[in-house]
């Protein structure tokens, strides 16, 4: 027998790595690995109070702190069935707007096209090719600014709180945030060129369960409250409250990160599921940069969740503009947070975070302390998929030598753009 | 001359003040055409990971023996090490309780299985190495990363601000959120450095820049008593980010 093992998986955030038996030409066991320490946050945060909440659990990630910030004040909000304003309803979707702009450009150009241009940094890249990494970083900047703007922090915002904001923006600052858009506009189409333009990625193809969150309007992030899965034609949908269908978890001694299935198959969160359960979302201008990126859906290539993401950006960028205009419009009210009255309670949220589908569930006293909360990432709940994708990339490979077989399977783990200090939130006891 | 060397680790944490060396956007290739980066694993896939460095920036908390001998490793490395955010600094959120029965939690959470984990309570790094620069914050803020990396190569260390969140506060002529508002506001006890980012948008301070250094908790808890908060839950909001008894 002999092995493929990736010790220390590089440009991903967190510890994980990758371990691949073979009998030959036989693929035996496939496991994604997580070393990430154990930081046991959900059983520590209890007996916070209520506002205490989200400030400790955005903790779990920083790249996705403004998600895990926000599913956290709607599970809250939930539990205490409070109603917040439309007006924060909109900040709030600008904020996962803002992050997934900066989370798929660090992604897409900091993280993934070194692999296809073979470099193994953005750092040497920029050294040969600096375009692509400065029109990456400046879509990442404006992602940041937007979460400065509206979250008050790039990481681990502190401006959102249960019921609302702090203070909500001015408008010479949303002012501002619409001539960083404008720019954006023309960078996230050039963003789709350059991704477009990378030497294709063909090496993986299997059909696959997706799962995402399904909205009441047409396009958020935030909205709805149920998941949609999409295999073959055929769909099912799971409730925010059902949530832990999602999850017939497993628990793998490899790893800290449990492993979902759903109806027994593995399902993958993120851009390209995003996009296969609302396909009403690709039209226009998305569905030209869909033909130019050769993106088919529903794919059958894990590594199209890459072209998916760049489909994003330019949605990203355009949405975040509608909703600015919409704010101005309006005219922004200083308005206070929606009072909150605690109540004994469970609340549960489900949202869609730059890497897929995020859970949040907590249970409250009466006083408004919290008793349990569970937080499921989408890290966690790739983690099956991605296995099998693991194991599907060295079966298909003609190549049968460590590096080629090695550096597919790193291809594979940053497509899906694991985020491993979130994925270790997801192992529990049945 | 040639350039300084330099490595960038994580612990574990949440990769956050790795981020924010990321997020430089605008001074970032500059920033690496000034130094020699040998090793940074959420950057690059080619890594030296043996020779020695200049100088380490390492955050995150050690919670596990994996982390401790990384930890050792980068200080045997390292001619400068530095603790680059509050879990680094402090022990941060995972080390909030680490007075618990962390066999208790690890068995709530993960079944038998967890019994079997490779973990320890949250540590900071000066509690089991010498630390040479301390950067706190939850994350740190760009500004003073780039402070220090600039004061290094000039062979100095930066200065940060020794006086409370309050102060800068009060520059900003904020209305109190303590006093004003009787909301359990952590400014009079937290290090400065955030311009008061949290009370300046009426958010109160949760004390993520861990304690000032001639923090007076006990003073700030009996006036909180005094408006009618819960002592033990005070306390237990102060040691959110920074536990009892890491002294620095």
């Amino acid at each position: 027998m002999s092995k493929i093992v990736i010790d220390h998986l590089a440009r991903v955030e967190g510890h994980g790595g990758i371990t691949v038996e073979l009998e030959g030409d036989t693929v035996g066991s496939v496991r994604f690995d997580v070393f990430e320490g154990a930081r046991l946050l959900e059983p520590l945060v209890r007996g916070k109070r209520f506002d205490e909440v989200a400030p400790v659990l955005s903790r779990i990630c920083s790249i996705c702190s403004a998600a895990h910030t926000l599913t956290s004040l709607k599970a809250t909000e939930n539990a205490f069935a409070i109603r917040v304003s439309p007006q924060t309803e909109l900040l709030r979707e600008l904020m996962f707007r803002g992050e997934s702009i900066e989370s798929h450009a660090l992604h897409l150009f900091l993280l993934v096209a070194p692999d296809y241009l073979n470099y193994p940094s953005a750092i040497a890249l920029a050294a040969d090719k600096p375009a692509p990494v400065l029109l990456g970083l400046r879509l990442k900047k404006l992602g940041n600014l937007i979460q400065e703007v509206i979250g008050g922090r790039a990481i681990h915002p502190v401006n959102a709180v249960p019921g609302g904001f702090g203070k909500a923006p001015a408008i010479e600052q949303l002012i501002e945030l619409r001539s960083a858009l404008m720019q954006g506009v023309s960078d996230s189409d050039a963003a789709m060129d350059v991704i477009a333009s990378l030497p294709p990625a063909d090496f993986c193809h299997c059909d696959t369960v997706y799962a995402a969150l399904r909205t009441p309007s047409l396009d958020s992030y935030y909205e709805g409250d149920e998941v949609m899965a999409v295999s073959d034609g055929s769909r099912a949908i799971v409730h925010a409250t059902d949530y832990k269908l999602l999850t017939n978890e497993c628990a793998v001694p490899h790893s800290h990160a449990k492993h979902s299935a759903f109806r027994e198959k593995p399902f993958m969160v993120g851009a390209l599921a995003r996009l296969t359960v609302n396909p009403r979302r690709v039209t226009g201008k998305l569905a030209v940069a869909k033909k130019r990126l050769k993106l088919h859906l529903p794919a059958d290539n894990p590594m199209d969740n890459n072209k998916a993401q760049a489909l994003e950006l330019i949605n990203d960028v355009e949405r975040a503009l509608e909703i600015i205009e919409q704010l101005l419009r309006a005219g922004v009210k200083d308005e206070p947070p929606v009072p909150v009255q605690p109540r004994a309670a469970t609340g549960t949220a489900i949202t869609e975070a730059p890497r897929g589908l995020l859970i949040h569930s907590y249970t409250y006293d009466a006083e408004g302390r919290i008793t349990a909360a569970d937080v499921i990432t989408p890290t966690a709940l790739n983690a099956a998929s991605m296995e099998m994708h693991f194991r599907k990339a060295v079966e298909q490979s003609a190549e049968r030598d460590d590096a080629t077989l090695s550096r597919k399977l790193q291809m594979i783990a940053r497509a899906y753009d694991p985020c491993i200090s979130c994925s270790v939130h997801l192992l529990r006891r049945q | 001359m040639s350039k300084p060397t330099v490595g960038i680790f994580g612990l574990t944490g949440c990769a956050g003040d790795q981020l924010v060396i990321l997020n430089c956007e605008d001074r970032l290739l500059d920033l690496v055409a000034l130094i020699d980066i040998r090793e940074f694993l959420m950057a690059s896939s080619e890594n030296d990971t043996v020779s020695k460095l200049d100088v380490a920036l390492v955050e995150g908390a050690v919670v596990s023996k994996r982390d401790a001998g990384r930890l050792e490793s980068i200080r045997e490395r390292a001619k400068i090490l530095v603790a680059l955010g509050t879990c680094a600094v402090w022990g941060g959120v995972a080390a909030m309780d680490r007075g618990s029965d962390r066999r208790k939690l690890l068995e709530e959470v993960y079944g038998e299985a967890g019994l079997s984990y490779d973990t320890q309570p949250a540590q900071a790094l000066h509690e089991l190495v010498k630390v040479d620069l301390n950067i706190t914050g939850c994350p740190i803020e760009k500004d003073h990363v780039l402070a220090a990396i600039a004061n290094l190569l000039n062979g100095d260390l930066p200065i940060y601000p020794s006086y409370p969140v309050c102060t800068e506060c009060r520059m900003q002529e904020n209305n109190c959120l303590l006093v004003d508002r009787g909301q359990l506001c952590c400014g009079p006890i937290t290090a400065a450095g955030c311009k008061a980012r949290c009370p300046d948008l009426r958010v109160p301070c949760v004390g993520c820049r861990g304690p000032v250094g001639d923090a007076n908790a006990e003073s700030l808890t009996a006036m909180l008593a005094e408006k009618g908060f819960d002592r033990q839950a005070v306390g237990a909001r102060l040691r959110t980010f920074a536990p009892a008894g890491v002294a620095q």
